[in-house]
């Protein structure tokens, strides 16, 4: 069984050297090509692939756009942004838009397999330039306590400290305690690069963002 | 426009044509009158002389009479108005007559009609109306005159005078109006001249009224002010060229520094891989090299424009925050409940104006807390004040410095060398928003950036 890919960049250049290597891979099968927006939503409905390698950036709909609508059709198309921008805030958008990936355009053509493959399997995968990974890829970080899961989803939906201590009733100094230690066992500066490790690593899981960004509304 | 032109001859007009209707009416009222005192006189005299005719005729012998005229009182006293009442023979002397009557030879003329009054002149010029009535049996006249100098002796002269001062007002109008003309009309030209020149100077004293004067004065002082003001926009024209040079300068400088030489080291690479028997290790090389000029290429994009303002307003300050704390490697706090909780009740919609405006204005506040106020912690909030303003705020625990210059226009404060102030202040004028800054030594900067939502 292969894996039904649409491509989706207004980039020519971009589009024909991904292409290359997709239609070379041989579990790899590339059903279509579109240079914008709308055409990739076309064609996704039309042709149901497994993958859609949506690049952010597009005239008309971009590709957040385009995830969130397949999102919203429950298709069971996984979405992978494959961009140029490597900003943490495109990440956590592509993600809330239901993508499943985020993967640069400066990707290897096996770290680009690596990722199809994961998405097609219903995992989730972010390229290691957007979450810097620490310690290789077999990096197993110290678990998170349950009051840290929490303070880690709440800072993650845009909360100050002092918003996540009035929530939890704690103090706005344990918040700060709490996110140090977090950011220390995933080896992360910020908050959102927290949560993309967390993410990645498995600590916690898409749905379980997704749901707090609901609860959050 | 025409209107406008001819207005002040219009204004002239308005002056000029009242007088002359109140000459016109004036001589129209005079002539009136006269005519009606003429018809007053004239039956008078006829009444009269018709009158002592008859009586006369009725009681007396004209030989009893000589030298009893003092019987009659119309003799002793004359008529009732100036004038005299004589008798006189077919002859034309003199028989009786009253006080004042000596001259009548000379205004008495045979052709004289009876029983109708006449206007008669003397050899002096002066004017009597007259009526002759002859007595029954050829015995004489009756003469009776009013004598119009007595009557009207003042109002004739006046009468006589109206020419000459008609005269004289229009002499004295045409005066007045080249008057006003030199020293209002033509000042005025003169300084609407002077304006039209680049640099008005305004030295000469170009009337001697008060108003025109202070016109002068004050459109001296608009006029100097405004080559004041211009000088001042050009400098600051200036300013923001050559700073826009200098960006172009730096921009250039920075893409031949990196990319520039790293795609050259790139195609060196490329040219020794193809003449290389085994060609995998050097291209694995090149792999990296290309993935760094990625890289920097892409830092400088953001630098330039980030494009991931297109997020939201939220997004955007999350992510600078979260990259100014990495790289100045201090606490770069975006707080947004508040905004978030606005979203949420609201929907709030930001321009990518405003975005790039608050983006701009954050990166400046931290760059210059860390640079000037050696600040550690930057707090950038956002939230929506009384005035129905969007409001952010960025408090730093720096050292703040004396805010003298927190109330400088953006001319002055580029002017000054304060760029970066002088940035947000612009920034926030051209969004219609203000700037204020609040800070004292040691305590830290208090940066609110306000624009109507």
């Amino acid at each position: 069984m292969s894996v039904r890919i649409l491509l989706a960049d207004d980039h020519p250049l971009t589009r024909a050297g991904i292409a290359e290597f997709l239609r070379r891979e041989e579990t790899f099968d590339l059903v279509a090509e579109a240079e914008d927006g709308e055409r990739a939503w076309e064609l996704i409905n039309e042709l149901r692939p497994d993958v859609a390698l949506l690049d952010i950036r597009m005239p008309g709909m971009d590709g957040v756009a385009v995830s969130q609508k397949v999102k919203m059709s429950n298709l069971h198309t996984a979405t992978i942004m494959l961009t140029s921008y490597d900003a943490q805030q495109y990440v956590m958008a592509s993600l809330r838009a239901g993508a499943r990936g985020f993967v640069l355009k400066t990707v290897s053509p096996k770290e680009l397999t690596a990722a199809i493959n994961t998405v097609a399997a219903g995992g989730l995968y972010l390229d290691p330039e957007v979450a810097s990974v620490m310690g290789g890829e077999d990096f197993i970080p110290e678990p998170l306590s349950t009051r840290e899961r929490e303070v880690l989803l709440l800072a993650a939906q845009g909360l100050s400290s002092k918003e996540v201590a009035r929530r939890l009733f704690i103090s706005e100094r344990t918040v700060q305690t709490h996110l140090a230690s977090i950011y220390d066992k995933l080896g992360s500066k910020n908050k959102t690069e927290a949560l993309l490790l967390a993410l990645k690593y498995g600590v916690v899981t898409l749905d379980e963002l997704l749901d707090t960004q609901h609860d959050g509304e | 426009m025409r209107f406008k032109n001819y207005s002040l001859a219009f204004l002239l007009a308005a002056l000029i044509l009242p007088s002359i209707a109140v000459v016109f009416v004036a001589v129209l009222g005079m002539i009136n009158q006269e005519t009606a005192m003429e018809a007053a006189v004239s039956s008078y005299v006829q009444d009269l002389a018709e009158n002592m005719a008859y009586q006369l005729n009725a009681d007396f012998s004209p030989y009893k009479l000589l030298g009893d005229a003092a019987n009659y009182p119309f003799f002793a006293w004359g008529p009732s108005m100036p004038g005299w009442v004589a008798l006189i023979s077919l002859e034309g002397n003199i028989i009786t007559a009253s006080p004042g009557a000596v001259n009548i030879a000379a205004i008495w003329r045979p052709d004289i009609p009876a029983g109708r009054a006449v206007r008669v002149e003397d050899k002096r010029g002066a004017q009597y109306t007259l009526a002759v009535y002859p007595l029954a049996n050829n015995k004489g006249y009756v003469v009776a005159a009013v004598s119009w100098n007595n009557l009207l002796g003042g109002l004739v002269k006046v009468t006589r005078m109206w020419p000459v001062l008609i005269v004289l007002m229009a002499f004295g109008s045409f005066l007045a109006i080249k008057l006003l003309w030199n020293m209002l009309v033509v000042p005025l030209r003169e300084i609407v001249n002077e304006l039209s020149n680049a640099a008005p100077d305004f030295n000469n004293n170009l009337s001697a009224v008060k108003e025109i004067k202070s016109v002068q004065e004050a459109l001296k002082r608009f006029a100097q002010a405004a080559v004041e003001r211009d000088n001042l926009r050009n400098s600051y024209v200036r300013d923001i060229v050559n700073v826009q040079e200098k960006e172009r300068v730096d921009m250039a400088r920075e893409i031949h520094d990196g990319p520039l030489q790293d795609v050259t080291a790139l195609l060196q690479q490329v040219h020794m891989s193809l003449e290389d028997e085994d060609g995998r290790p050097r291209l694995e090389r090149t792999e990296k090299l290309a993935k760094s000029i990625v890289r920097e290429l892409r830092a400088l994009c953001d630098e330039l424009a980030p494009p991931w303002m297109d997020l939201g307003l939220a997004e955007t300050l999350t992510e600078l925050a979260e990259r100014l704390s990495q790289s100045y490697d201090i606490d770069v706090i975006a707080e947004l409940d508040e905004l978030n909780e606005l979203d949420e009740c609201e929907g709030l919609e930001t321009t990518p104006e405003l975005r790039l405006s608050f983006l701009r204005i954050f990166q400046e506040a931290v760059s210059n807390a860390v640079r000037h106020g050696q600040a550690s912690e930057v707090i950038a909030k956002v939230y929506k004040d009384n005035s129905n303003n969007l409001v952010l705020e960025i408090q730093d625990n720096g050292t703040g410095f004396d805010a003298k210059t927190a109330n400088l226009t953006h001319e002055e404060l580029r002017l000054q060398g304060h760029r970066g102030l002088a940035n947000m202040t612009e920034r926030m004028s051209l969004m219609g928003g203000t700037l204020s800054v609040i800070s004292k030594p040691d305590q830290g900067t208090k940066i609110i950036a306000a624009v109507p939502v």
